[in-house]
């Protein structure tokens, strides 16, 4: 009896906070409804459209903080259409469509290249580096590997890609460009600027995969797969022009054709490389002549 | 007279000498999170104000008209952090009509004045303190605030400062900030005793 006594006084109390519970609740309720129709703020109902068709990564590609940042931004100011990476031109489309414009030009997406295709093996170091496994620690220390322009491999720009695009192969950034949706994350997070966004106009890309500003003689004592600038290629293609040592390819003009196949067969280190999703494997340096020994 | 000289030194009181945040360390989150500038600080302190005056006085009339009668001490903390929780959507929204900016620069800290414990601590404290008239509820929630107010903007024009000092580099940033509060609080201490 006394158990079943205390158990209803609970309930009887219970049931009265309940009820004053129940009525606060009802009275705040209220209030915040009217509130809510009072202090309603106009939002424009295109910028809930375009954060609608934006891909919503929150990448940063475009250089606001997220995609409800660009989509006011791009609703100012219509120039900056075309600025998500990840979206691409479908998203521009979409975003131009609701903004009842045209886009004028749909250049071919820009993708990243790394100018750089030394692995470990290739590589001369000077000592082992056994501090912070970042490279933009590695890089504030002189004389970490020989080559002062090479990918050091420690995956700043792995762990800046948010789509597991990037992984370190055998010592070398190596780009998966099937997952790369070209958000330039990977090319600011590189200390050694190796990452260039690239108009990507055919499947695979024809490169000069180093950066090696030294000259053809320093570079070679580093680097067993550097450019010597020796102009070769130049002589073969004019899609490529050799400055500060080193040849680069102008992309713009690049086509797959014979003298670009030509210049690439020629390059004495096997530097010219093709990068993309069905690249075939780069080819081997030619075998360094002895050097011409004196009488 | 009488009535007037114990708001006044409840109001000291509670801003100098029992200062939520430097004497109870209550509501240190946003005290260390958005004293990074003054602007913000201030605006801050005046949201914490204005939800700490309105919640102060609600709760202590639902307390004393509405609780206590009714012997339901228990559901305090549940009615508390409710009407707690109803100012800060109210101020959210109001700030988000009439000061885009300032709402933008608050972030997430707009809403977590709901788990400031500064405000529920307060209320709490308005029925330890023993007050009895709405008059003093009041002033003593808005003294609250003003504190609040005093100690952040006290903070973010030191940390302010800090920004050009050479701080060694094991101390930067939260270090740093940890000990400027402690300090702040030992300064506080010499209020002890005023009244």
């Amino acid at each position: 009896m006394m158990i079943l006594a205390s158990f209803i006084d609970l309930v009887s109390s219970a049931g009265l906070a309940g009820v004053i519970m129940l009525g606060l609740g009802t009275v705040f309720a209220i209030v915040l409804l009217i509130a809510h129709e009072k202090l309603k703020v106009e939002v424009d109902p295109k910028i809930v459209q375009i954060h609608e068709a934006l891909p919503n990564l929150d990448c940063g590609a475009c250089g606001f903080a997220g995609c409800g940042g660009y989509a006011k931004g791009v609703l100012e100011n219509p120039e900056l259409i075309g600025r998500c990476a990840p979206g691409g031109p479908e998203v521009a489309n979409k975003i131009a469509e609701i903004l009842n414009l045209q886009v004028s030009s749909e250049g071919p997406p820009q993708r990243p290249i790394v100018h750089c295709r030394a692995h470990t093996g290739d590589k001369t170091y000077y000592a082992e580096y056994h501090g912070i496994a970042s490279c933009t620690a590695a890089n504030a220390l002189a004389n970490v590997q020989a080559c002062k322009f090479g990918c050091l491999g420690f995956g700043d720009c792995v762990r800046a890609c948010k789509f597991d695009a990037l992984h370190i192969v055998d010592g070398l950034a190596t780009v998966d460009y099937s997952k790369c949706t070209g958000c330039t994350a990977c090319s600011k997070a590189c200390p050694r600027n190796l990452i260039e966004m690239v108009p990507f106009g055919h499947e695979n890309m024809m490169t000069v995969a180093c950066s090696s500003r030294e000259s053809g003689k320093v570079t070679r004592s580093m680097c067993q797969v550097g450019c010597i600038g020796c102009g070769l290629c130049a002589k073969q293609s004019d899609a490529f022009a050799v400055e500060n040592n080193l040849a680069r390819m102008n992309y713009a003009q690049y086509a797959p054709c014979g003298e670009n196949e030509a210049a690439l067969n020629k390059c004495p280190t096997g530097v010219i490389v093709y990068r993309g999703k069905t690249a075939p494997a780069p080819r081997e340096p030619k075998a360094k002549k002895p050097a011409a020994t004196k009488a | 007279m009488d009535t007037v000289y114990i708001l006044i030194t409840g109001f000291i009181s509670v801003v100098l000498i029992n200062n939520l945040v430097l004497t109870k360390f209550l509501g240190i989150c946003p005290y260390l999170g958005v004293s990074g500038r003054i602007d913000m600080a201030f605006g801050m302190g005046l949201a914490v104000t204005f939800v700490m005056t309105l919640s102060g006085t609600l709760t202590w009339m639902i307390d004393h008209f509405l609780l206590m009668p009714l012997g339901l001490e228990v559901a305090r903390y549940v009615c508390f952090i409710l009407v707690i929780a109803s100012a800060v959507q109210l101020v959210e929204m109001y700030l988000r009509k009439f000061f885009p900016p300032l709402y933008d620069s608050f972030g997430i800290f707009l809403p977590l004045i709901t788990t400031n414990c500064a405000i529920l601590g307060l209320c709490l404290f308005l029925n330890l303190w023993g007050v009895n008239s709405l008059i003093e509820a009041v002033v003593l929630s808005f003294g609250g605030g003003i504190g609040f107010t005093m100690a952040i903007c006290i903070m973010a024009g030191i940390r302010e400062n800090l920004q050009m000092v050479d701080v060694p580099e094991c101390l930067q940033g939260a270090p740093i900030t940890l000990i400027t509060a402690g300090i702040l609080s030992l300064a506080f201490m010499g209020f002890a005793g005023m009244i």
